[in-house]
């Protein structure tokens, strides 16, 4: 025995069960729930997305493996977790090619491309997904359950309609296949006990979120508006499974905690302020440049540095991520309050720039002014679909009210438009008399075929809106329009018609709702 | 209520269950015993025998070579061999006096003479500890005696008495603690005696309920002593851990636990101090785990030092059934010195012999991965360094980062981040490479 030389190793001899593609297997078991919902409630279709999003990563990264003769790293199972992202991500009615595209350019661009494993400065995932967003971002944005496209819940939250909260919580509501607030809940605390997270990044997540929107959102600590906007709109996916991924968060705890809180920060500010469909996915990356920054001034001070507090808890933030987090505080907080002071002013500089297409349709006003409860129920919509259901992809854009010289009300002009067009969107001026007769309409975006949809700019079709006075307009293809609600369809041209009409209805319906 | 504990820390499969409550064997030598004389921090000790001479089992052999350093003696009687330089397992060299062993273990004169522990001076239980050449026997190896001498005896408050024993595989202090609780507690006695303003601690894992009771039926008569359940959890019995859970004040690297006020003492190391104040025994023999999936018969056995490990190993049936060694372990798996051969001599701060037939460190190569910064190091680490950055640092060269900014130097290689490293990253070998090449560069 003594002529044996034993191996010899740096110490520990021993080594936890835990390796690399368990973790991410705990990953892929906490999405089951939310994945298991996904395919139930939408069924194949989801499925097929999830399948088709999860095989390309995967041969994405065994490819590129392949090709840069390096060592296939297929089996530790990350890209699995980044297929499976992605897929959570998208709306259940997105062609099959968006998921594929989006697999591929995150594994190989964003993760592949800087290393692999680990080296990647973003969630391949989000970053996928944002760029799913700038290049397909109709089909990104299109929510079809059984063919028919409707309103995301946070559309109708702005729209100023009751949300079904336990729809949200379900994900019965139109959202994207990993929507289910309750499935990813608990997948998140799954996740959380299997300590694959830590509880810094979602709980400061989600609480600076709450706070943005209860300071900022115009209802303040309404509970069911916070929680509305907590459980749709993807900030919980991005809390617990996004936010949280290791590679692209920082360390330490310190850190973790001031990473949450940009995250909450500029997920709120997205939310409420931003143009875009998306305000999770664009904080969550962003918030990823700040990583190596925080990795290098959150680093605690160990054992016997600190104060000689027993037992303490190592959570000391170092006086720079503070700073950092103050400064991140100021811009967007002063962004948001410069935006409020110059929001009036804005407008009324677009009042007077709109004012002459407005006395078009409405030629007995001397000028136009804003109602505020009217401009507070325009707002409200912020910039959503009114009611996909009945009217398609129609906007309220502006409503003014027309005044006489004296200052006694005339009318109203409602500047709406709709995306349903034939090619692409129809904005128009309505005006409309005090009574609710109205006083006609003017085109001031029409992109429609030459000849056919074209044509609903002539007297022929625009002149028959004058002098109508109804609820609702209907359209009549056939032609031979009489009634005091009818309107003849543009012949050849019904999609267009169509699409004016639900945009006039839509002023209508506002009106009803919100004027009268 | 939820016992002490500190923040970090791990939780590797105990596999005590080997070796604990085996009878113990009280094994005798057959062959000649090693003597190496740096088997303690400091100075190595200086020869007091030639070769040829006759030597008796508690006879002095080699002295203590200036204040950092310790006395060794033999624990055989029989005749010098030799005092050359050897190989020992872990590769080093080192001097060491060779004895041939005449089998008939004759006791010097006087050993083993008993004495009241009530009539000790301090300066005789100093004299006696310095004799007999006790070292920290739970694997630091520091002279005892020095210990004992802080510079202001008066601020010492508190006195450990670590028996956590915190190490998988490991159960000779368990196993010490059932069988000798009395003695240890005399010399815990013995050091309070020392610093009157101290308290006696005796920190025991939870994981030991029978220790624990035994500790506490001899405590619970003495004032200023009492016996601490602390959780069960990797590295509890690392000094800095232990004195921040037992007292809340905080070692900084490289600071020692007297400037708290604290001291800490292995119960393997209160039992020698017991043996050489009250029986004038020498430190000649230790208990030694030897245990593993590699060796048939894991049990813990009470050996006389200089003992060749290779007949320790035989003593415990040899390689386990159908298996083959593949490792073996100065210690236990997570701080254990891994030796190329089994042709060494057991030491005083040797408490274990770890056998594997499986290296897992191999099996961990196999699985390794690149690092995706999950963080579990940090979370582990007991005295709250980010492993993870200091493997970075380390790996791009950036050393003054590694030591200034990210407390590099203050890693006592516990092992618990590469333990718990999911993608298997070497990580302790980076850091001891790293503190290699700082304290290289500090030298010259």
């Amino acid at each position: 025995m003594n002529d044996k030389v034993f191996n010899i190793s740096s110490n520990p001899h021993v080594r936890s069960k835990l390796t690399t593609s368990s973790v991410m297997l705990g990953v892929v078991v906490s999405l089951l729930p939310a994945a298991l919902f996904g395919i139930f409630h939408f069924g194949l279709r989801a499925f097929l997305i999830i399948a088709a999003s999860v095989i390309t990563a995967v041969l994405t990264e065994f490819i590129f493996d392949l090709i840069a003769k390096r060592p296939n790293t297929v089996k530790d199972g990350s890209a699995v977790v980044t297929g499976l992202l992605l897929a959570l991500s998208l709306s259940p009615s997105v062609p099959l090619y968006i998921p594929i595209i989006g697999s591929i350019f995150g594994i190989l661009f964003v993760k592949c491309f800087f290393g692999g494993l680990g080296k990647n400065f973003m969630n391949p995932a989000l970053a996928a997904r944002c760029f799913l967003l700038i290049s397909f971002g109709t089909a990104m944005t299109t929510f079809k359950v059984d063919g028919v496209s409707s309103a995301t819940p946070l559309a109708d939250l702005a729209a100023g309609s009751t949300v079904k909260l336990s729809q949200i919580y379900l994900g019965y509501s139109n959202s994207v296949i990993g929507g289910s607030a309750i499935a990813l809940l608990i997948g998140g605390l799954l996740l959380w006990v299997m300590n694959g997270i830590t509880w810094e990044i979602p709980t400061a997540t989600l609480v600076v979120f709450s706070l943005f929107i209860a300071l900022f959102g115009g209802q303040g600590f309404s509970v069911p508006f916070i929680l509305t906007h907590i459980c749709a709109g993807g900030i919980l996916m991005g809390a617990f499974f996004m936010a949280t991924d290791p590679a692209t968060s920082p360390m330490t705890s310190s850190g973790q905690l001031v990473f949450g809180a940009i995250v909450g920060l500029l997920a709120g500010l997205f939310r409420l302020f931003g143009s875009s469909s998306d305000s999770v996915s664009y904080a969550i990356i962003l918030s990823n440049l700040f990583v190596p920054f925080i990795d290098k001034i959150c680093i605690p001070k160990p054992l016997g540095y600190y104060g000689g507090r027993r037992n303490a808890k190592n959570i000391r933030i170092p006086r720079q991520a503070v700073n950092l987090l103050v400064i991140t505080a100021v811009a967007g907080f002063g962004l948001a309050g410069v935006y409020s002071i110059t929001k009036d002013k804005i407008e009324e500089q677009k009042l007077q720039a709109s004012a002459a297409s407005y006395k078009e349709v409405l030629p007995e006003a001397e000028n136009f002014s804003y109602n505020e409860d009217i401009k507070a129920a325009v707002d409200a919509l912020d910039g959503q679909p009114y009611d996909t259901a009945a009217y398609g992809r129609t906007f309220i854009n502006d409503v003014v009210v027309g005044e006489a010289a004296d200052g006694s009300v005339v009318g109203y002009v409602f500047d709406v438009s709709s995306a349903d067009g034939f090619d692409g969107t129809i904005t128009l001026a309505l005006g409309m008399q005090a009574d609710g007769t109205l006083t006609g309409i003017s085109f001031t975006e029409l992109n429609e075929t030459a000849g056919m949809g074209m044509r609903a700019d002539e007297p022929e079709f625009k002149d028959q809106f004058a002098g109508k006075n109804a609820d609702q307009l209907v359209l009549i293809k056939s032609g031979g329009a009489s009634g005091d609600n009818e309107i003849n369809s543009v012949s050849g041209a019904s999609v267009t018609s169509t699409a004016v009409l639900n945009a006039v209805n839509t002023a209508l319906a506002f009106y009803a709702e919100n004027v009268q | 209520m939820s016992l002490k504990t500190f923040r970090g820390g791990v939780h590797p499969e105990e596999k005590k269950e080997l070796s604990v409550g085996k009878p113990i064997e009280v094994y005798l030598p057959k062959g000649d015993l090693v003597f190496p004389l740096n088997q303690h921090i400091g100075k190595p000790a200086k020869p007091v025998v030639a070769k040829g001479d006759k030597v008796l089992a508690g006879q002095l052999i080699a002295e203590a070579d200036g204040f950092v350093s310790a006395n060794i003696v033999s624990s055989c009687s029989g005749t010098v061999k030799a005092i050359e330089e050897r190989k020992l397992g872990t590769g080093a060299k080192a001097t060491c006096i060779v004895i041939e062993n005449d089998g008939n273990f004759t006791l010097q004169e006087g050993i083993g003479v008993e004495k009241d522990p009530d009539s000790l001076s301090n300066d005789e239980i100093l004299a006696a500890i310095k004799k007999a050449g006790i070292v920290g026997m739970g694997g630091a190896g520091f002279p005892t005696n020095v210990k004992l001498m802080p510079k202001n005896p008066d601020n010492i408050e508190y006195i450990i008495a670590n028996g956590c024993e915190c190490e998988p595989y490991i159960t000779c202090d368990d196993e010490l603690m059932k069988k000798h609780a009395r003695q240890i507690v005399i010399a815990m006695k013995l050091l309070m005696q020392l610093f009157e303003n101290a308290a006696g601690v005796i920190a025991i894992e939870d994981n030991k309920p029978t220790a624990i009771e035994a500790m506490r039926g001899v405590c619970a008569k003495e004032k200023g002593l009492s016996v601490m359940p602390v959780q069960t959890k990797y590295p509890e019995g690392g000094e800095r851990n232990l004195i921040s859970v037992v007292t809340g004040r905080n070692l900084k690297g490289g600071q020692l636990p007297a400037e708290l006020g604290c001291l800490v003492c292995n119960v393997a190391s209160l039992y020698a101090i017991y043996r050489a104040c009250c029986l004038n025994e020498p430190l000649m023999d230790r208990l030694v785990t030897v245990s593993g999936e590699g060796v048939a018969n894991p049990h813990n056995m009470l050996v006389k030092l200089g003992t060749s490990m290779a007949e320790l190993v035989e003593a415990a049936g040899g390689a386990a059934p159908g298996k083959e060694i593949k490792k073996v372990l100065s210690g236990g798996p997570m701080m254990g010195i891994p030796l190329i051969s089994l042709d060494t001599p057991l030491c005083k701060n040797n408490n274990a012999i770890t056998v594997f037939a499986e290296d897992p460190v191999e099996q961990a190569q196999l699985q390794m991965t690149a690092c995706f910064r999950c963080g579990r190091c940090q979370q582990a680490c007991p005295i709250g360094l980010v492993p993870q950055l200091m493997a970075n640092a380390a790996e791009r060269g950036d050393l003054d980062y590694y030591e200034k900014k990210l407390y590099g130097l203050d890693c006592f290689q516990c092992g618990s981040c590469t333990f718990v490293c999911p993608a298997k990253r070497p990580l302790m070998q980076t850091f001891k490479q790293a503190k290699a090449a700082i304290m290289a560069a500090k030298r010259k």
